[in-house]
């Protein structure tokens, strides 16, 4: 189970760093935004979720249940949260009139 | 691993807080500089996380990182993100310069008089703190040091920090609010650029419908469970305070304001005063000190002890009242420019 963990939370690293990439690569704020939204909902869900996983090696019963059930919460947050954010900075973005990239514009 | 390597993460969150301090006073961007600043709570929040002072962490993520940030947002709704640099001549700002550097040599001067960090023979922590550590559950049957010190140990303290918290509101209201003959007459309020409405998205709404009860839910716990773990009347009235300021962003100010009028809000903000200043007073009655809450045993259930833990409850309580309204209270008055119409 820690070793779970331990994956699950590089793994999550790797998408953290994916994220960052594009959020800096990408050409125009609407990739950006993409790139932030997708990437650190999945990236946070699955360090959290290797969280738990580790944790279990630690703790067991019933404290391990809370502990699991506190993070679940947290995850369903982010998992909502998150992506809300990133469609309002989207909506917010098109409504300020920022223009898409296209293949031909520099 | 025996040893974490807690102050080498703490160097690093240093230099982060001084560049985001350092960045946030540079950007031009008003805007910017505020989700700066609320970046630089976090990591503070951070520091004290590392400290171990899990309490004041959870202060200031709520409080620096959440509601404030949000309280400069509005703040910027009304006034523009544009800033007006206003510069002076070279012997001002040379003047400036060594004003800065005196302060700061004479507080570097002061930090060879500190004690070291955790230092169990510097008179905080030899004289006070060991009492409160080893009589908290025999005293006040409440396991967290922190909430029996905040509210038992030291109950005038936190008396008078919600007083602040209630002269807070109260001044921002009396300086904000527009008086109800004028508004008539008046321009609008001043909305510099025509601003994003996230109101008008059903996603954002329905989402924000989906957690603000479950937020609600939370800060109850805060406030319930403050006596086992971190969290007590500031955060979980903050939480709570954010949580409605969340339903007046997603929706509008005027759906918040037809639930909690303004006359209700400003009672409510003023009643948790008085629920703390009420406890302390039956004390009185009951033939105690003020605040010495073990003399109402003979109305709360349980001995001495436990009707410590049940009093420190109450103004939890009344400080949670207090400060979740205050929130609302500033919130409104800096969104709508005190106008209690419409706004951010």
């Amino acid at each position: 189970m820690g070793y779970l963990g331990y994956i699950l939370i590089s793994a999550g690293l790797v998408f953290f760093l994916g994220t960052t990439i594009g959020l800096l690569r990408f050409p125009d704020f609407y990739t950006r935004m993409h790139a932030a939204g997708k990437g650190d909902t999945l990236s946070t869900v699955m360090i959290l979720t290797g969280c738990i996983c580790l944790s279990s090696t630690q703790v067991d019963g019933i404290g391990l249940l809370l502990l699991a059930l506190k993070i679940l919460l947290i995850i369903n947050f982010i998992f909502i949260g998150s992506p809300t954010a990133t469609h309002a900075m989207m909506d917010a973005g098109n409504k300020a009139g920022a223009t898409p990239w296209r293949k031909d514009s520099k | 691993m025996s040893t974490l390597p807690i102050w080498q993460f703490d160097v690093l969150l240093l230099i982060l807080v001084v560049l985001f301090a350092v960045v946030a006073l540079s950007i031009r961007n008003l805007m910017g500089a505020a989700v700066v600043f609320g970046a630089y709570s976090f990591m503070m929040c951070l520091i004290w996380a590392g400290m171990g002072a899990v309490d004041v962490a959870f202060t200031e993520a709520a409080v620096g990182a959440g509601v404030s940030t949000v309280f400069v947002v509005s703040t910027l709704y009304n006034t523009g993100a544009t800033v007006q640099r206003r510069t002076g001549g070279l012997a001002f700002k040379l003047f400036i310069g060594v004003v800065v550097t005196l302060a700061g040599a004479f507080l570097l001067s002061a930090l060879p008089d500190f004690p070291d960090w955790g230092d169990a023979e510097s008179p905080a922590n030899a004289a006070v703190a060991p009492y409160y550590i080893t009589h908290t559950i025999a005293d006040t049957h409440v396991p967290n040091v922190v909430t029996s010190v905040l509210a038992d140990y030291r109950g005038f303290d936190t008396l008078l920090e919600t007083t602040v918290v209630f002269i807070a509101c109260i001044a921002i209201y009396s300086i904000m609010r527009v008086d109800k003959a004028k508004l008539e007459t008046d321009e609008p309020a001043i909305v510099a650029v025509p601003r994003y409405d996230p109101g008008d998205s059903l996603i954002v709404r329905q989402a924000s419908r989906f957690m603000v009860p479950f937020m609600q839910l939370f800060a109850l716990y805060v406030i319930a469970h403050g006596h086992y773990s971190p969290g007590g009347g500031f955060q979980g009235g903050v939480i709570l305070g954010a949580s409605l300021i969340l339903l007046a962003i997603s929706f509008d100010l005027k759906s918040l304001l037809r639930q909690w009028s303004e006359k209700t809000l400003m009672l409510l903000v003023a009643a948790g005063v008085f629920l703390y200043a009420a406890v302390g007073l039956a004390c009185m009655f009951m033939g105690g000190d003020y605040l010495d809450y073990g003399f109402l045993d003979s109305v709360l259930p349980g001995e001495r002890d436990m009707a410590r833990s049940h009093g420190i409850l109450l103004v939890e309580i009344g400080v949670g009242i207090t400060v979740m309204f205050s929130m609302i209270a500033i919130h409104i008055n800096l969104a709508s420019n005190g106008r209690f119409d419409r706004g951010l």
